[in-house]
């Protein structure tokens, strides 16, 4: 250098010397541009953990618009973050802003298709906006996808989800089935027996759901909602007894109850009007039919009340002409007269309940004895 | 010995240059980009919706340092750079001084950082311009070699601003450049691709925008991709009007105005950020983005388009340093995603991704504005990685670049230039120049051409019944010479006539031109030859036709008449 600008010149004329230099000068400025590039790095990270902080507590304090503006600040000083990505989905879907959060969602999906949270947000998402084909594909994503923690826990919960968005849309069939694959990998004495009972009385499996409620019972046997699945399942497979005894128990328990006393009453009105009962004297089993058509004349009446007496009008003359010929001898003499009776007060049953609604309860518990007679 | 004279040969001496260029562009734009980031983060706050106050003071008061660091310290880091570039390539023999570069540095940073509408890309190809040409100065390149070496930093420059080599590379041979040299390619992507490397090294290799996935359902969708191309055409001709018609008013203000405009472009902007859309603030690069992913109602992104339009209108009038580029690809994105999701709004059955929309928007405007058509499709391209885009993205681009040539016949930067003081070559206006051929002059072939195995006698014979002055004579085994009919009866007299005319008259071969060769080429062999042969490409002793001086200018003449 001390040749001045003619000698400085003329020794960088020399090619091989000049590459080195202009090396050595690059090797520099990247070690001084790494350094810069550090403290850069390292500012920035520190930023976007902070608004990331701070966005974390607001969504679970469910601010979700500041949750949002702190995920969105994060972001611009980490932009590929996943995690922050997520949690602005996340807020995103608090604010119901569900088209943004799926944006966000999506590419999430394609960057880790099997993230169970992203999978499970995207199969709502998609059961929200009535995207059946999706929101189950999602789901089931979900439920073998990765978790983050317990992951069979977390796997299950998803599980329950899709079986609940499944009997949402009554599609009983496959909430059915999806509950047998649950059933058959929980354990017994699992504490989630009783909620798979509910589910399965749901789906209208009362069988299943009736064995789900037992097993959580063995586990603990004073628990009242189990006792009360278990009675609800007995009367829907018919066993009236066993039912009358669960409820009873679970109405000991939770004399509250408004369910089990309503199922309750149910049951005691099947019992009560049920000629069809094995081991049913056969001066009970007259009471029990007479009773019946009594409570089918009542519910012709209120039926008739309400406007719609031309509609049954030949039920009503039906009615009134066997209730002249029956008597409990007369019903004890004449087998026939007592199908006669009964077969009478099953088709009122079920015509007013066209014409006329649901009735009472001893309307309700008869239908349900003729459905099973007619069954058997 | 001489292994290493080979290796260090002027023109790969020069491509190993072009490699050290990228090394320090790419190094200094990572630094740009840096100091972009700590100027927002100091100005405008570290969260994404900074309060009214710093809105509105933050732009303003900036704006005023601005004007006194351009006005006082760096009065060539005004404006884009693209411009200033191209004039160091055509105008000062590659010198862009090195203060440039500093100041380009310092005032866009701070001008970006503070919310002004404008981008880092055009700034950092002009620091590539000007490092390139402090270290040619450094090196004592020749002047030829010096002239090549601003665009060479300008590719490096904008290729590691943008992380898209081969976008840069062609923005530099469309614009900078203007022409397409093959001598300069080599060097100019070797210096993009280096530094391309070195800031992937530092700021990762992410591209600008998370690109959701990109798909034509139906060939039927391109129409509504013309849709787009059509009102980003129109759009693009509003935006290069305004910039026309209001930059020359900005600049014949008075003088101390001058330290004013700036502020006040960066107080209205920042009003219109405290007003509710700070997106078009800054570069945009992030709101682009989530444009891209549906996070705005298509009536949202119109009134963005349109804000930015006026914001970027602001800023670039007003004499703030800072590029255009982010500008246009973010209204063309806002548009794009607009014109998508107004189009969906009206046709449902459409196929509708707002990420597409806004991609091929962005090519329509930089087709339609900045007029560089090859570099909006390949920018589309690299940007999105998906090639299944071309379709819409050339049909789109193709009407918006129409329409907007047709209503405003000079490009924008063309109008730049122009408006101070300097007339540039333009690869548009190369595109549009009737260029005049050989074919367009020549005569028909002579009669009369002679051998070079004839005799004088016979040739004087065949000479004596034709019009012609000058005699073509085809040489053994292939090429053409001519002879004067004066030369040839000069022969005669002098008792050659048995001699054949290759032994008394043996000139120097003429060299042939080819039909499609340029007009003027022929003008270089007149003053020797008076007659050009005009050969076949195909078969070089076919004569196509002749060529004589005279055809030339006449054709010129004509040519100056039409």
């Amino acid at each position: 250098m001390a040749a001045g600008p003619l000698g400085f010149n003329s020794y960088l004329g020399r090619k091989p010397v000049v590459l080195t230099f202009l090396t050595a000068l690059a090797t520099v400025l990247f070690l001084i541009v790494s350094g810069i590039s550090h403290i850069y790095t390292a500012q920035q990270q520190s930023l976007a953990a902070r608004w990331s902080g701070r966005g974390a507590s607001d969504l679970k304090a469910q601010h979700f618009i500041d949750a949002v503006a702190d995920f969105r600040t994060a972001l611009l000083y980490n932009r590929d973050n996943y995690s922050y990505q997520l949690s602005l989905a996340q807020a995103l879907l608090g604010l119901r802003r569900t088209d943004e959060a799926y944006a966000y969602l999506i590419n999430l999906w394609d960057r880790q298709p099997e993230n169970g949270v992203v999978n499970l947000e995207l199969a709502r998402i998609a059961a929200g906006k009535g995207d059946t084909w999706r929101a189950l594909r999602f789901y089931h994503n979900a439920i073998y996808a990765t978790w983050p923690g317990d992951e069979e826990a977390e796997s299950r919960n998803a599980h329950f989800e899709l079986i609940e968005y499944l009997l949402g849309i009554h599609a009983d069939t496959q909430a059915q089935a999806e509950l047998i694959a649950i059933d058959a990998n929980l354990s017994e004495a699992s504490p989630l027996q009783e909620q798979l009972g509910k589910l399965f009385l749901k789906a209208q499996d009362n069988q299943h759901a009736f064995a789900a409620f037992h097993r959580a019972l063995r586990e603990k046997r004073h628990d009242g909602p189990a006792l009360a699945g278990a009675g609800m399942a007995a009367y829907g497979l018919g066993h009236y007894l066993a039912a009358r005894r669960y409820l009873d128990e679970a109405l000991q328990i939770s004399p509250d109850d408004q369910q089990s006393a309503e199922w309750l009453r149910r049951t005691e009105s099947v019992l009560t009007l049920d000629p069809y009962q094995p081991q049913v004297r056969a001066a009970e089993r007259d009471r029990m039919a007479i009773q019946g058509f009594t409570v089918a004349g009542s519910r012709l009446k209120s039926c008739a009340a309400t406007g719609e007496a031309a509609a049954i009008e030949g039920l009503r003359k039906n009615w009134a002409d066997l209730k002249s010929q029956i008597s409990p001898g007369a019903l004890r003499r004449d087998p026939d007269l007592f199908n006669q009776t009964m077969n009478l007060t099953f088709s009122i049953e079920r015509q007013t309940s066209r014409i006329c609604g649901p009735g009472s309860d001893d309307d309700q518990a008869l239908l349900l004895i003729a459905g099973q007679h007619e069954e058997n | 010995m001489s292994a290493l004279r080979s290796m260090f040969r002027e023109d790969r001496y020069f491509l190993m240059i072009s490699v050290f260029i990228g090394i320090f562009s790419g190094l200094f734009v990572v630094c740009f980009r840096y100091a972009i980031d700590w100027s927002r983060i100091y100005l405008l706050g570290t969260g994404a919706m900074p309060s009214r106050t710093r809105l509105l003071l933050a732009p303003a008061l900036t704006g005023l340092v601005i004007s006194v660091l351009v006005i006082h310290l760096f009065p060539r880091a005004k404006g884009s750079g693209v411009n200033q570039t191209k004039a160091a390539l055509y105008i000062f023999n590659g010198y862009i001084p090195l203060r440039t570069a500093l100041g380009k540095f310092i005032t866009s940073a701070l001008a970006i950082g503070s919310g002004q509408s404008l981008g880092p890309e055009d700034p950092s190809l002009q620091i590539g311009a000007s490092l390139a040409s402090a270290i040619g100065r450094r090196l004592n390149l020749s002047r030829d070699r010096m002239r090549l070496i601003a665009p060479v930093g300008a590719a490096a420059g904008l290729a590691a601003a943008f992380n898209a080599p081969i976008s840069a590379v062609l923005f530099v041979i469309e614009e900078v450049i203007g022409r397409w040299t093959a001598g300069i390619l080599g060097s100019v992507v070797l210096s993009a691709v280096s530094s391309v490397v070195v800031t992937r090294w530092f700021l990762g290799s992410e591209s600008l925008f998370r690109i959701p996935v990109v798909e034509l359902q139906r060939p039927s969708e391109l129409i509504a991709y013309a849709v787009l191309g059509i009102i980003g055409g129109l759009a693009s001709v509003a935006f290069a009007s305004g910039i026309e018609h209001l930059r020359p008013r900005c600049a014949k203000m008075l003088p101390w105005t001058h330290y004013l405009q700036p502020a006040i472009a960066g107080l209205l902007i920042g009003a219109i950020g405290a007003m509710g859309a700070p997106q078009v603030m800054g570069a945009g690069y992030n709101y682009m983005d989530e444009a891209m992913h549906g996070r705005f109602t298509w009536q949202f992104l119109a009134i963005l388009a349109l804000l930015k339009i006026v914001a970027t209108l602001l800023s670039f009038v007003s004499g703030t340093p800072g590029g255009m580029f982010a500008p246009t690809l973010f209204i063309g994105a806002m548009l794009g995603a607009a014109v998508g999701g107004a189009e969906h709004a009206l046709l449902p059955h459409l196929g509708w991704s707002p990420g597409t929309y806004a991609l091929v928007g962005m090519g329509v405007l930089f087709a339609g504005f900045l007029r560089v058509p090859m570099t909006s499709v390949f920018m589309v391209l690299e940007v999105s990685g998906n090639y299944s885009i071309i379709l819409p993205v050339i049909v789109a681009n193709t009407f918006a670049y129409l329409i907007s040539r047709t209503l405003m016949p000079t490009a924008i930067f063309d109008v730049l230039s122009r408006q101070d003081g300097m007339e540039l070559p333009s690869m548009e206006e190369q595109r549009e120049e009737n260029i005049l051929r050989i074919e367009d002059a020549m005569q028909e072939p002579p009669k009369n051409i002679l051998d070079a195995g004839d005799t004088v006698e016979k040739a004087l014979r065949a000479a004596e019944g034709s019009q012609d002055e000058v005699l073509l004579v085809r040489l053994r085994p292939s090429g053409w010479s001519c002879i004067g009919l004066s030369a040839l009866r000069a022969l005669g007299q002098a008792g050659k006539g048995e001699q054949t005319l290759d032994s008394v008259a043996a000139g120097e071969a003429i060299p042939l031109l080819h039909p499609d060769l340029p007009l003027d080429m022929a003008l270089r062999y007149f003053d020797r030859w008076p007659l050009i042969p005009v050969v076949s490409r195909a078969n070089l002793r076919e004569l196509d036709g002749v060529i004589a001086e005279r055809d030339v200018l006449e054709r010129y003449r004509d040519f100056a008449g039409e």
